[in-house]
Parts: C-alpha cells; structure tokens; sequence
C-alpha cells in the first residue's frame, strides 16, 4: 500500500469521525433535554475531535518502509 | 447564532466531509487540500463550538430547568399570586427576566460561576438518571444561599440601602453586605418557593 492509499484510508476514517460527530451534534441541537448537553459535549465532541486529530495525523509524510531501506543500505556496502 | 443556522451549518459541514469520504482522491489538488483542510478541521472545530455555545445559552432558560418534571412545581410557584413569595414577585415584576428566572438567582456570581452552575447541573443530571430522584419538596440547595445573589441587582439600590427594615438596626446593612445576615433565611425574606406547603394560594394566569 502506497503513501497516497495510507492517506487516502485515513482522510476516509477522518472524515467518517466528523460526520458522525456532526450527526451527533445536530440530533442534540433539536433535542432540548437536559441530557442533550452530556451526549453533545461527551460523544459528539469526542467524535468531531477525534476526526480532527486523525486529520491532522494524516498529514504527517508516511515513514519509509524500515525493511526496504536497511536491504537498499546493504547493497549499497 | 440561532440553533436552525447552526443545524444548517453542521449538515452541511457534513455533507461536505461526505463529499470527502466518498472521493478522498480530489485532495491531491491544492483546492482539495484546501477543502480538506476547510472540512475536516475548520468547519467541524467552529460547528463544535457553536453547538457548545448554543447548548450553554439553552442551558440558562427557565423551559430548560423546567423540562425536568421533578421542577414543575418550582416552575408554578413563579406564577403564585402572593407578593410575599419572593420567586413570585421577582418573577412576575421582571426583576429577573422571565426567560431566564431559574439561573438569575441560581448561578453563582463570583469568578467561575457560571462554571459552578454547570457542574451543579451535571449533578441532577447525574441524580436524575443513576439515583433515587427525591420527591420536589425535599429539594435542598448544595450550599446555603449567598446573598451575593442578591447583592448582584439589589446593592447600591434605593429601596435596599435606604429600606427602613434595613436601617432599623446599623449593625443590619453591614451583616447582610458581608452574608453573616442572610437575606432569605432570617425570616425577613424567607418566603421563596415553599413547595410543598402552599396550603389555598392562589396563581396568577400571567395575563392581568
């Protein structure tokens, strides 16, 4: 699996975060009960931030296969 | 923010993540980069926190304190007719804003109240869920009631420093200003919600 597929996967499970933390979100702005409030900031907020963080993780530049590059250092000797 | 815009911005916020999740391919652009960024980091971040915002705002209204049927009765005795029922009169007069009755005289007006409100909310959240819920009337406040509640609207006003129940005595002002004389448990006001013990009042339709 290539760099891009990695991103691609993760930008999927990001993106899969946030919509369900949206969802979340807009299901407890219509509920106007007391536990809408715990259920936003508890399960929503958790979704949306954890999204955000697995977005942000996306954009780190993937890390060189470690196997490949000590086999390219040995043909190198 | 109204909660229908709000409502409005997170399923479009949605939508778009949709857009995303369904065609992950178009970030390899610098405009997808820039709609990914948009949408899976600015639009849920600034959705999140309107959401918090407006839930907090909610929070404050009398209709959501009152939708917990445990504080129906609490709800009606703003509408007995008796100035003598401090909740009443403040109530009924607009001395706190109707919409607001419950949390003007229940937050706590020092540093971090509002915060302090908050996790006293959490608690009858807590107790209403996971615990045995008491019956209205065996409803007691966390702590005793500070008349820096009071003080918060009442102090520098003319009918509170210059009140002849409150000059009566010198010593009177001073003990209520530093809280060693209770406003409400002195049996000066001590009248507030009484449920329980309402006995024959009568209620005010909120019309004449």
């Amino acid at each position: 699996m290539g760099p891009g597929d990695a991103m691609s996967r993760r930008l999927r499970i990001s993106g899969v975060l946030v919509i369900s933390g949206l969802l979340v979100e807009a299901l407890c702005l219509v509920w106007s009960k007391p536990i809408a409030f715990v259920v936003l900031a508890c399960i929503g907020g958790a979704l949306i931030s954890a999204g955000v963080l697995v977005f942000l993780y996306s954009l780190l530049p993937a890390v060189p296969d470690s196997t490949n590059s000590s086999e390219t250092a040995d043909d190198e000797h | 923010m109204p909660t229908i815009a709000i409502v409005i911005l997170v399923l479009f916020s949605a939508a778009l993540a949709g857009v995303l999740v369904a065609r992950p391919a178009i970030t390899a652009s610098s405009a997808g980069k820039i709609l990914a960024f948009g949408v899976l980091f600015f639009l849920p971040l600034f959705s999140l926190m309107a959401g918090m915002e407006n839930e907090m705002e909610r929070s404050k209204s009398a209709a959501f304190c009152l939708s917990c049927h445990i504080m129906e009765p609490y709800g009606k005795s703003l509408h007995i007719d008796d100035a003598s029922y401090l909740a009443a009169a403040h109530y009924q007069n607009h001395r706190v804003p109707a919409d607001e009755a419950c949390y003007t005289c229940h937050t706590n007006y020092a540093m971090f109240g509002t915060f302090k409100a908050k996790l006293g909310g959490l608690r009858h959240l807590y107790v209403f869920y996971l615990k045995k819920m008491p019956q209205p009337e065996d409803i007691k406040l966390h702590e005793p009631f500070n008349n820096r509640e009071c003080l918060h609207c009442h102090l520098g006003a003319r009918s509170f420093e210059q009140g002849a129940t409150h000059n009566a005595d010198p010593a009177t002002l001073p003990a209520i200003k530093g809280n060693t004389l209770s406003c409400i448990s002195s049996g000066c006001h001590d009248v507030v919600h009484n449920v329980g013990r309402w006995g024959n009042v009568k209620f005010w339709d909120g019309r004449s």
